[in-house]
């Protein structure tokens, strides 16, 4: 073939081109349902965590089998809420709060109890803290205190508050205090949010 | 081609032409991704594989290459190896995915990966390129892994995640956050052009300046 042609770069383009992307669709295709399972194992051991059921081993079947015995799940509005139930009574729901944390968006599902009385549990599912400092919210310490809250008490919203604060209840992190405080009023908000409508609605 | 020729390209790419302290180039991805040795490591593995397989693509083709769009061709040769690195890591090691964030996507828009296709690939036979493509790779990899060294035994107290550091250790704040990579990378620079910069002397002194 003529290099000198005008259409020779065009065809050498789309010939390239074609090649690297049936490429990419193949390799894509191929571990589309890897990492769907990835995520949703990912989801499901987050949400047993929050709802404090313990996962006898890191297998996602076995993942998939205790998650399909305990959790159900409802579409409420554009969101899932889970919850569990006992002996025919839902006990416990687990729903979405997102937020502004310091260094970005901030997602975390919480659990609270049916009467919302009580804290179940929290966890993030997505956040961009520092590493070592906010990213500590991920740690099991931080997010153990949370269990166990009682919610009937929060006057205005205002469900966690940080000791040494008169009636405070959880630790915030030392050298992380922005991202401790957004991730207090993600949770205040998203609690009294949940609590409120939940009343409206039934 | 003598064996000695593949020894300076190694030599080349680790040393002589390190990318971030001879060249200073491709440092955003060092500041960020260096606060843990696991991080660095995977992060360096990851563009020792870019580089090396990109270097050879555009080296087999860069005799039907046109000229003028030869560029546009080696950025797409990139992003397509990023990409694999990108769905590889999301497949089967997710946690490694989460951690390294965007910055393996910004493997693309590092300098050295176009720097060496365009300064290297283009005008090289395939496995050569290749060779040169792991040597940069190393070089990079080799700085990653000092400054993050540097930054998780003082920020965190451990190294790869084993306690090397006791209780009484008290951990450094600011070695967990970006800017301290900027003090250890300057320090790196500074050693490494002081003692370049000696060899070279001695080379000026040894024989007649041509």
């Amino acid at each position: 073939m003529n290099k000198d042609k005008f259409y020779y770069p065009v065809l050498v383009m789309i010939i390239i081109t074609a090649v690297f992307t049936f490429l990419l669709a193949w390799l894509n295709n191929v571990t589309e349902e890897v990492i769907a399972l990835n995520e949703e194992t990912e989801l499901r051991r987050k949400i047993l965590y929050v709802f404090n059921i313990d996962v006898p081993s890191n297998e996602p079947e076995e993942i998939e089998r205790v998650f399909n015995e305990h959790v159900k799940s409802e579409e409420i509005g554009d969101e899932t809420v889970y919850y569990i139930e006992e002996d025919g009574e839902i006990v416990g729901y687990a729903f979405p709060v997102d937020g502004i944390a310091l260094w970005g968006s901030l997602s975390a599902y919480i659990g609270i109890s049916a009467d919302y009385s009580e804290l179940l549990g929290i966890e993030f599912i997505h956040h961009s803290e520092t590493p070592g400092l906010g990213g500590r919210i991920d740690e099991e310490w931080f997010k153990e205190q949370f269990r166990g809250l009682d919610l009937t008490e929060g006057e205005q919203g205002e469900y966690i508050i940080y000791k040494p604060a008169i009636g405070g209840n959880v630790d915030a992190i030392a050298g992380a205090t922005q991202t401790s405080r957004a991730v207090r009023d993600i949770i205040n908000k998203g609690i009294y949010d949940f609590i409120t409508q939940g009343r409206s609605d039934t | 081609m003598a064996g000695g020729n593949y020894k300076k390209i190694f030599k080349d790419g680790i040393w002589n032409e390190n990318p971030i302290f001879r060249q200073v180039i491709g440092i955003c991805s060092t500041l960020a991704v260096t606060n843990l040795m696991l991080n660095s490591l995977i992060m360096g593995l990851a563009v020792i594989f870019t580089i090396a397989f990109s270097e050879l693509t555009v080296s087999i083709i860069r005799k039907f290459t046109p000229r003028h769009v030869r560029m546009i061709i080696q950025v797409l040769i990139i992003s397509v190896y990023v990409i694999i690195v990108d769905i590889f890591l999301k497949a089967y090691y997710p946690e490694m995915s989460k951690a390294l964030g965007p910055y393996v996507g910004l493997i693309i828009t590092n300098c050295i990966l176009m720097g060496r296709c365009e300064g290297f690939a283009q005008n090289n036979p395939p496995v050569k390129s290749f060779l040169d493509g792991i040597a940069s790779g190393l070089g990079y990899t080799f700085i990653l892994l000092s400054v993050s060294f540097v930054r998780e035994l003082f920020g965190f107290g451990t190294i790869f995640g084993f306690k090397v550091l006791g209780d009484w250790w008290t951990n450094w704040t600011i070695m967990v956050m970006p800017p301290s990579a900027f003090f250890i990378l300057g320090v790196i620079v500074w050693w490494a052009r002081s003692k370049t910069e000696k060899e070279e002397k001695e080379k000026e002194g040894g024989t007649a300046l041509s």
